[in-house]
């Protein structure tokens, strides 16, 4: 008769982002501190030995950093609407609506993204409205659709995770069915939602090397150029690797500490 | 009871999952202060019924009007009705994310617009009420059982209900914190107002209960009050399940 209500622990993890570490092994020398300082330690050794050509290198890049910010974060934020949408639409009682949903989701993630990009880029090209579209904005159209499907699920996973209870006690003090979602439903979910969230991110920023075939220069394209130019092709990408690696650590650490932010509400 | 218009007038519902008929023509009215205890071994449609009364759950047939709605009709807008039917749950169902004073402004500022102040003065009010005025501003995973189910109770009062449906609202508690919450529910009634309550406390349904109804696969088996079923209960199947919990 007395039994207490489990306490849920809900993790998703549905990417291949860098590793978020747990909590376990946050000691000073994990994977991560040894990854982050070793990366940053070869870019100085390099640019301290042979400062011609890594350091020339490594001046170069900057602007594609910025580019590759670009693309991520706008993709990532079209990538969010579009997953909130897919998320619910899987939700929804309503049969049209799912089968849409869903078929988007099952479409997207049956064609690898790169065939994506292509398509959705020349694709565009032909809509005379979008015909002057400038790359970058196609990168971030093709891209953003794309990891809108992988996000349908985790914000779909993330909401279903919540109780039912939840819905039930929100919906018999009167709200109706949209205020349950945005007052009491997704606050909640929130919390399950942003690691998985957070690993696309880092997902997304790495595949976003992929536009530097859109004529996008993120900082991929931008070591290509600087290899073409200078045939230094071994010197470039080792210096575009370790960059793309600090970013990658950096942004997985901030998702962590991020997600244990999230946890204020819960007793430990 | 002659005199008092039913508040809840339940006619010939029936509900089945599959193969399993929940409730099979179940008719039953609720007076206008009228405190109504429904007992039943588990699986025997009470649950359902209690919940079918704000439409947690949709019935296959029969009506329900509840303050003189049907609330089953098309017509009628569900969320209003659902205002004035207070429900407190087997398992809390508190809002996590909030602290124990935003769980119990939010409805009536969000749906009754209720300014800011006068919503909080009216919780604390409640939360007074209850006994735990001073976890106002905790979470409630700080909160033992028996006060998140208190302050459930709070919650649904926020809304100043007509009515109010209690769930088996002791049954997920530790024995020592069952008190409180009935405590709460006692004065609640004393008070006056109408209670439709599922629950197995036998020591609660005599106390406050008007009439007890015992269900039974699906079916009302007997109504009576408090003195006829302690006493001298009819039908067979309730003897049988009295001598079983008592």
């Amino acid at each position: 008769m007395t039994q207490k209500i489990p306490k849920k622990e809900v993790k998703i993890d549905i990417s291949d982002g860098a590793a978020i570490p747990v909590r376990k092994d946050l000691g000073l020398f994990n994977a991560w501190w040894m990854t982050f300082f070793g990366a940053i330690g070869i870019i100085i050794y390099l640019c301290a030995v042979k400062p011609d050509p890594y350091w020339r290198i490594l001046k170069f890049l900057p602007d594609g950093i910025l580019v590759t910010f670009q693309v991520t974060i706008l993709s990532i934020l079209l990538s969010l609407v579009l997953g909130l949408i897919t998320g619910l639409g899987r939700l929804s009682r309503n049969r049209l609506i799912n089968l849409i949903a869903s078929t988007y989701v099952e479409v997207i993630r049956g064609i690898p993204l790169l065939v994506q990009l292509f398509y959705i880029y020349y694709a565009l090209g032909r809509i005379e409205l979008f015909k002057d579209l400038p790359p970058l904005a196609a990168a971030v159209v093709a891209m953003g659709i794309c990891y809108g499907a992988y996000m349908g699920e985790v914000f779909r996973a993330g909401i279903d995770s919540i109780d039912k209870g939840q819905t039930e006690a929100a919906r018999s003090l009167g709200f109706n069915r949209a205020q349950t979602m945005t007052l009491v439903i997704l606050p909640q979910a929130w919390r399950t939602i942003l690691p998985p969230v957070g690993n696309e991110f880092i997902a997304l920023l790495k595949d976003s090397s992929l536009v530097s075939i859109l004529a996008v220069s993120d900082l991929l394209r931008r070591g290509r150029e600087f290899a073409s130019e200078s045939f230094l092709y071994f010197e470039a990408y080792t210096m575009v690797a370790l960059v793309y690696l600090v970013v990658t650590l950096f942004l997985s650490k901030a998702v962590s500490k991020m997600e244990q932010r999230l946890n204020y509400y819960e007793r430990d | 009871m002659s005199g008092t218009r039913p508040t809840i007038e339940i006619s010939n519902i029936c509900k089945s999952f599959g193969q399993l008929h929940a409730l099979k023509n179940v008719s039953l009215s609720v007076d206008t202060g009228e405190k109504v205890v429904i007992i039943g071994p588990s699986g025997s449609g009470k649950s359902t019924l209690l919940r079918s009364i704000n439409r947690l759950e949709t019935i296959d047939s029969g009506t329900i009007i509840v303050n003189g709605q049907d609330i089953y009709a098309s017509g009628s807008d569900i969320n209003v009705i659902r205002q004035e039917l207070g429900m407190v749950f087997q398992s809390f169902n508190l809002f996590p994310h909030k602290t124990v004073l935003g769980n119990l402004i939010m409805a009536p500022m969000k749906l009754k617009k209720v300014p800011a102040q006068d919503a909080k003065k009216q919780a604390l009010n409640l939360l007074r009420k209850v006994g735990i005025q001073e976890k106002a501003d905790v979470y409630p995973s700080m909160l033992s059982g028996g006060q998140q189910q208190r302050v459930a109770i709070a919650r649904a009062l926020a809304m100043n209900p007509k009515i109010m449906l209690f769930d088996e609202p002791t049954s997920a508690l530790d024995p020592e914190m069952i008190g409180e919450v009935l405590d709460v529910m006692v004065t609640l009634a004393k008070e006056g107002m109408t209670m439709v309550v599922v629950t197995h406390e036998m020591g609660f349904a005599r106390e406050v209960a008007d009439r007890i109804i015992f269900m039974d696969h699906g079916q009302i088996v007997e109504t009576g009050t408090p003195e006829h079923f302690f006493t001298s209960p009819e039908h067979p199947r309730t003897q049988k399940f009295l001598s079983q919990i008592l």
